[in-house]
């Protein structure tokens, strides 16, 4: 057997990869205890309340799955379910053309860019309360402007949110201008690393706008999409502000979505356990859909 | 230098986890005899706003600052709704404040939740309360909170529409329907609820609160159980189906709240309402058409009620109980209680109507509304779930409404709901 003998300029190479190593320890250890604080904390008590017999706020004795079993079983389920993705996806197909349309907009005008983009944004800018109690007004069936209009054309008052479908299409809509404007920003930054030259050479071959989006534009931003799909998901089937200030889940639980039942079985029933419960299977669709929506960038990517 | 980085680290850490560790030890040990205490106090009121209850509530605390120097009350502004949702919380976490305000329909649910520790005999000491408080105990039966202020339910309406129309304020459900009927032909809003449950479903919930004390329904059974669809509390769900098939309700009713009632009634496009008579003053500010009656009867000459009202109590985890007692002591007194009245809310002790304030024109509401309670108002003994109970009703209402379902109907899918 040998020993290994280094030069010396080895050596303070090995040394110098020894510090970098070392060094790596300082950024890795912030970023662990970050993640294990706000991420994997609050989910291994998530899922310890969820296994518990829970008295208000108070975790008491060890119940197993009782939780589990009286959310499946319970017959409201799969209509909340149901009722998340319709309001997710509804949501979705409204704000993702939207802020496409917004971004492209703003990334062609050159005068009045900064007006413009303000005007775009201010829904975002807005609180999800502010927004939602702005629209519970401006619909209001006695005094709303809305239904002053309405009636100016003769029609009847605007009651939205008493009838179960019009009020699951308004809370979707409502969610759906309040945050176009973030996918209009990821689209617009997007939109910005687009190459000038294919667009021009497009043109020189005689392609009119709409060819210059759907060859040169939408193949860049492909990866973009998905992106804003995946970003928008999330917030949708977490969403709880604006459907508690319009509809708190009603008429008939006809806009109670997950988000919304572990709100009211927090705050409203005080069940703790079933809320726990609700809230990792809201966690679990929420990991399906990201996956699915990976699935797709990866395919899109090669 | 990289020794020092470490330094600062693990310093910044340990600052941070003495600030958590000190948390919540304002005044340790402090004694309420002499030392400086700071009480808190959550109202929905803001009293640095400009209404007369406001007003009243800012005077109140500063008066008492001033008759007890050593004891400075902060006032914490909790909607209610939040209240529900907080008091709780802080009970497990030991923060509760230290003077809790609390609607009386829910002091059970919020006493079960260990929200409240008891008053012992100090409420006992006090012999003039207008209407008994043994209804404000805790499960094993002790004293947790008094009243603040009372009122109840009663028939509020625009008294212009209904001379207009020709026609009589109704004195039985049967003649709300018809009266109703008839001012939504002429253009109106016939009756105004709401079976929102954004508002903690509460005028559905009140309506129904006051309904039971009128047919003597229990909503519960000893157990907690909700026991209310029977036959003598059938009345309930069939006038709201009554309302229903006379078009007397608001097409909005399913999701109309406390606030699109007093507002209708305030901007005189609603004929009458049943609402809390704590609004009655507010609402005639903003339209001396509107007036009151005693709530109509399911027999003609009946008019019980149920005889609600915020409460006041001592949050569990209070370093500062005689403090706290002697906060509340004072917001029930003669002095404090006659400048609340002065902002349309009744009072809760007897010795307050001794007040040269009673004998003025302005307290003309004020009295009628005391004498009504006095005559009709029942003080209910609550369940534990009574939450439960209003969102439940709230839920059926929408159901009644918008699938045409029966009274009896409501009251089964209420009561299925509730105990579900």
């Amino acid at each position: 057997m040998t020993s290994l003998t280094l030069s010396p300029l080895a050596k303070a190479r090995f040394t110098h990869v020894q510090r970098e190593y070392r060094r790596v320890w300082v950024y890795v250890i912030p970023v662990t205890i970050v993640f294990a604080v706000v991420f994997i904390g609050p989910l291994a008590v998530t899922i310890w309340t969820a296994l518990h017999r829970t008295d208000y706020f108070e975790v008491k004795e060890f119940a197993g799955l009782t939780a589990f079993v009286d959310l499946f079983s319970d017959e409201d389920l799969l209509s909340q379910v149901g009722t998340t993705l319709a309001f997710a996806c509804g949501a979705l197909v409204v704000a993702l053309p939207l802020g496409l349309l917004s971004a492209i907009v703003l990334n062609n005008i050159t005068r009045f860019t900064r007006l413009v983009r303000s005007l775009f944004l201010l829904p975002w800018l807005m609180s999800q309360a502010t927004a939602g109690t702005i629209w519970l007004w401006f619909l209001n069936p006695n005094y709303g402007p809305a239904t002053a209009f309405a009636r100016s054309l003769g029609l009847g008052s605007t009651d939205t949110f008493s009838n179960p479908t019009s009020a699951l299409i308004a809370v979707t809509l409502i969610t759906a201008w309040w945050s176009y404007p973030q996918a209009m920003l990821l689209f617009l930054g997007a939109l910005q690393t687009v190459p000038v030259e294919l667009k021009d050479s497009l043109k020189v071959d005689g392609g009119n706008a709409w060819q210059g989006f759907t060859n040169v534009t939408l193949p860049y931003l492909r990866n973009s999409i998905v992106s804003v799909v995946v970003v928008l998901l999330m917030l949708y089937v977490q969403m709880v502000t604006i459907i508690l200030v319009t509809t708190r889940g009603g008429p008939l639980i006809a806009t109670e979505t997950l988000a919304v039942r572990v709100f009211n079985q927090t705050f409203q029933d005080y069940d703790l356990a079933g809320a726990s419960a609700t809230a990792l299977l809201l966690f679990a669709i929420n990991i399906l859909l990201t996956l699915v929506a990976i699935r797709f960038r990866r395919k899109e990517s090669l | 230098m990289k020794r020092t980085q470490w330094s600062v680290a693990i310093a910044a850490v340990a600052v941070l986890a003495l600030a958590g560790c000190a948390g919540n030890s304002a005044d340790p040990g402090a004694s309420d005899s002499d030392e400086a205490i700071t009480l808190t106090y959550w109202d929905f009121i803001d009293p640095s706003q400009d209404t007369p209850r406001s007003q009243a509530l800012k005077q109140n605390i500063e008066n008492f600052e001033s008759e007890n120097p050593n004891i400075t009350v902060q006032v914490e502004v909790v909607s209610f709704g939040d209240m529900l949702a907080r008091l709780p919380q802080a009970a497990a976490a030991g923060t509760l404040p230290d003077v809790v305000k609390m609607y009386n329909p829910l002091v059970p649910q919020l006493a079960d939740a260990g929200v409240y520790q008891s008053l012992g005999e100090k409420a006992a000491a006090i012999d003039d309360w207008l209407l008994p408080i043994d209804s404000l105990v805790d499960g094993a039966g002790e004293q947790i909170a008094v009243p603040y202020e009372y009122r109840s339910c009663a028939l509020v309406y625009n008294g212009k529409i209904l001379s207009d129309l020709g026609l009589e304020v109704p004195q039985t459900w049967d003649e709300v329907v018809t009266t109703a009927s008839a001012t939504a032909v002429a253009g109106f809003g016939g009756f105004g609820t709401g079976f929102s449950k954004e508002d903690n479903s509460s005028i559905i919930a009140e309506l129904f609160d006051c309904f039971m004390t009128q047919v003597g329904q229990e909503p519960t059974n000893s157990e907690g159980e909700a026991v209310f669809a029977t036959k003598r509390a059938e009345p309930f769900g069939d006038f709201l189906t009554d309302l229903r098939d006379a078009d007397a309700l608001s097409s909005s009713v399913v999701a109309d709240q406390y606030t699109a009632v007093t507002d209708g009634l305030s901007n005189g496009t609603l004929a009458m309402g049943v609402i809390g008579t704590h609004r009655i003053i507010t609402v005639q500010t903003l339209n001396p058409d509107v007036t009151w009656a005693p709530l109509p009867g399911v027999e003609e000459g009946d008019h019980s009620t149920t005889t609600f009202g915020w409460t006041l109590g001592i949050g569990a985890s209070t370093e500062h109980g005689d403090a706290a007692w002697k906060f509340i002591d004072y917001l029930t007194s003669s002095e404090a209680q006659s400048l609340m009245a002065t902002g349309g809310e009744v009072p809760v002790r007897a010795s307050t109507y001794d007040n040269e304030f009673f004998s003025t024109p302005e307290a003309e509401t004020v009295l009628a509304i005391r004498d009504y309670l006095e005559n009709w108002g029942q003080p209910r003994q609550y369940p534990i779930r009574w939450l439960a109970i209003s969102n439940s009703l709230a839920e059926a209402a929408q159901a009644m409404n918008l699938d045409g379902t029966s009274g009896s109907q409501l009251l089964e899918t209420a009561q299925d709901t509730a105990n579900r």
